[in-house]
């Protein structure tokens, strides 16, 4: 095979521009989930919510500097650009290459900090030891305390999983597929049980952390930003059902912080690989991520939104919208009395507006535009609720009607393909969006007022 | 008809500490709150029949009312008090005002940014959060570019006074650096020696050109930046709308990535 490499003394641009081609498939690239004082004596910090500090032409944020450490790879996964049989320019960094990279593009405020992935080189311990070497240098030598995602490589020794989850705030160990069985045909490399142990690790080490840090205040923390996952969307035959099941099933045993998902953009021909004509599932994607949505934050869960028999989600509704409308009996809800966790259920009511109406509505009972005022999208909630016993305009509570009512107030979406309205969309090319929850983790209002 | 009431427009300094010296100034009046009116700078169309009184600010004053409300209304509020403050807007002096009134006739003064319901209440929580998104945004954009001194600068063009807001973050974010934050509106630098505290500095003429000599390999790493930026997209999902959703136009030109 035809490869060429990039040596020594190669030019930096060349190598960045190979290695965040390689890396820019991953979807997560969040710095939330911890907040971090600096000493005074290094650089940088880390703020709970994350920064967002750019948004590339695709729409999604720029957070940290995502590259790959390197593109080779012993593996050969069907859809991955990296893959061992495509033919494409290979380069590494150097791990000091890393760090002034980071170090020079954080102190412009261009990234929150790295996230550092690496294709598969010598084998998983050999890779899983050059990724550690990096994050000691950045952490050690150039005393940087931003922000710093890494993967776990499966396979890798734990004792260097371990190392690394010392170092960095945030690691990840991507699923990939969300069955044993897709991972078998697009990934014969993978194990489904070598990307679960390290996962398990990551979790474990996250509790015992957890006592020691009760106990010795002082003590190093470990992965303190949590772990997260991804999980590729359209490129096996999996249903929603199956996929938000799965991702039910890693937030409570694993204790994930996030699951990502990931629309399937064809890179590889390959004959295992579905031809999608109608781009990456965006919609799909995009539906996924508000179901991901109200399992977090709504107290949803995922045998309610859908079933064996309802196995994917409405391609014209949201999620939240489409349960109410299945459980018409539930409403409308009145808004002055109606406990925290109904009014979460109302659609065009976001955590937040459910919070204010909660508050505002001791100092009075609350009125339609005072509704507005707070932030609860009306011409969707009107449908849902009642404010003094009375509905906003006189409604019928049948599913029929409040469908056809809810589908003429056009749905924010963060895509519009140009041209293709939503009735073209077919069911098998159904597109989604990641709204990269929010910016970044402040739910948007998009997906805040669902 | 009810008989009109005799209505007092107290001119305050655009400042937190006019705003509150104008504030203790309207509880001195004894006179009832909805006759008395804050009001920002000197306006055109001044009213017939009202009263004009110029507030000249006062820190014992200011103080005074800052340490009430912090203390009545909770630390809640008194932040969205100032965050409000920090807007560009004519109103905000009354809406803080009629705010502070209304949670002082409050059971718990605690809870008065819970009330959206009134207007004046509503109007600072919009402002509040206008304020801090801002803040945020430019936490987010703002670009340092290094000076052949060494010294890192960046120019913002806030909507809002809000470079008070940034300072902190960046001061504990580059506590070794020498940085300089320069709002092109207000005139005003925001000055972090390494590893001392930061300042303000405004009503001073610099020249601009000090600021525009680079360092050596400044131009190299926006040009690496630049290029990240580019590859990073996902060509399948292009979403130009998106993109300028999240990253509003006006922002762009303070951003080393779209330049060229």
């Amino acid at each position: 095979m035809a490869q060429f490499r990039i040596g020594e003394g190669q030019d930096i641009m060349e190598k960045l521009g190979i290695l965040t081609d390689a890396a820019k498939y991953d979807v997560a690239c969040t710095s939330s989930g911890i907040e971090r004082k600096g000493d005074g004596r290094g650089i940088g910090n880390t703020i709970a919510g994350g920064i967002c500090h750019s948004f590339s032409a695709d729409g999604r944020c720029i957070s940290l500097l995502k590259i790959l450490f390197t593109n080779e790879c012993i593996y050969d996964c069907k859809y991955c650009v990296n893959r061992r049989s495509n033919d494409v320019p290979r380069t590494s960094f150097t791990p000091e290459e890393v760090c002034t990279l980071t170090m020079e593009f954080y102190k412009r405020n261009y990234i929150e900090g790295l996230f550092l992935s690496s294709g598969i080189l010598q084998s998983p311990d050999y890779t899983m030891e050059l990724i550690c070497r990096t994050i000691y240098k950045l952490r050690r030598e150039y005393r940087f305390q931003g922000y710093i995602h890494v993967k776990a490589i499966p396979g890798a020794d734990p004792a260097l999983v371990q190392q690394a989850g010392f170092l960095a705030d945030r690691m990840s160990v991507n699923l990939e597929l969300p069955t044993a069985e897709g991972l078998r045909r697009l990934a014969p490399n993978k194990h489904r049980k070598n990307i679960l142990a390290p996962m398990r690790q990551i979790q474990n080490g996250i509790r015992v952390n957890k006592n020691e840090i009760t106990l010795y205040r002082n003590a190093p923390r470990f992965v303190a930003a949590g772990q997260s996952t991804q999980m590729i969307v359209g490129a096996t035959p999996e249903n929603d059902f199956q996929l938000i099941h799965v991702a039910e099933g890693l937030y409570r045993k694993f204790e994930l912080k996030r699951v990502f998902y990931s629309a399937f953009v064809q890179v590889n021909e390959d004959r295992e690989l579905p031809a999608l004509p109608g781009g990456p599932p965006l919609l799909r994607e995009h539906r996924l991520y508000q179901a991901d949505w109200l399992l977090r934050f709504y107290g949803f869960t995922a045998d309610e939104l859908l079933s064996e028999e309802r196995p994917n989600f409405n391609i014209l509704l949201d999620p939240k919208a489409d349960w109410a409308l299945r459980h018409l009996e539930l409403f409308p809800v009145e808004v002055n009395r109606a406990d925290y966790k109904m009014l979460l259920r109302i659609p065009g009511v976001g955590v937040k507006s459910a919070q204010r109406i909660v508050r505002a509505r001791r100092n009075g009972t609350l009125r339609f535009e005072d509704l507005k005022k707070i932030g609860v999208v009306l011409k969707r909630a009107l449908y849902f609720i009642t404010c003094s016993g009375r509905m906003m305009y006189r409604t019928k509570m049948e599913e029929d009607y409040i469908t056809r009512n809810l589908l003429n107030v056009k749905e924010k979406l963060p895509f519009d393909k140009d041209g293709v309205t939503y009735k073209q969309l077919s069911l098998f090319d159904d597109m989604g969006f990641p709204m990269q929850p929010g910016r970044e983790d402040l739910p948007k209002a998009l997906l805040g007022q669902m | 008809m009810a008989k009109s009431m005799e209505e007092y427009y107290l001119v305050c300094e655009d400042s937190p500490e006019g705003v509150f010296t104008g504030i203790y100034e309207a509880y001195a009046m004894r006179k009832p709150h909805g006759s008395i009116h804050i009001q920002i700078g000197e306006e055109e169309n001044l009213r017939l029949f009202a009263t004009y009184k110029e507030i000249e600010p006062e820190p014992e004053k200011s103080l005074r009312v800052a340490e009430t409300l912090e203390r009545r209304l909770g630390p809640e509020a008194y932040v969205e008090i100032c965050c409000a403050l920090a807007a560009q807007d004519g109103e905000k002096g009354e809406a803080v005002y009629k705010t502070v009134v209304c949670g002082f006739g409050m059971k718990d003064g605690r809870q008065v940014m819970g009330n959206l319901a009134h207007p004046h209440v509503h109007k600072v929580f919009e402002l509040a959060r206008n304020v801090k998104n801002e803040a945020h945004h430019w936490k987010e954009f703002l670009r340092f570019q290094e000076l052949e001194d060494g010294v890192l600068f960046s120019k913002i063009g806030p909507k809002n006074n809000i470079v008070t807001f940034l300072m902190p973050h960046f001061a504990d974010r580059l506590p070794l650096y020498n940085f300089m934050i320069y709002d092109e509106n207000r005139k005003i630098f925001a000055v972090h020696p390494a590893s001392g505290e930061w300042y303000l500095v405004s009503g001073v003429e610099m020249g601009m050109e000090r600021f525009e000599k680079f360092a050596a390999e400044e131009e190299r790493y926006q040009e690496l930046f630049r290029f990240f930026c580019k590859r990073i997209a996902i060509k399948e999902r292009k979403n130009l709308k998106l993109q300028r959703n999240m990253l509003p136009l006006w922002f762009q030109e303070y951003m080393v990535e779209f330049g060229e």
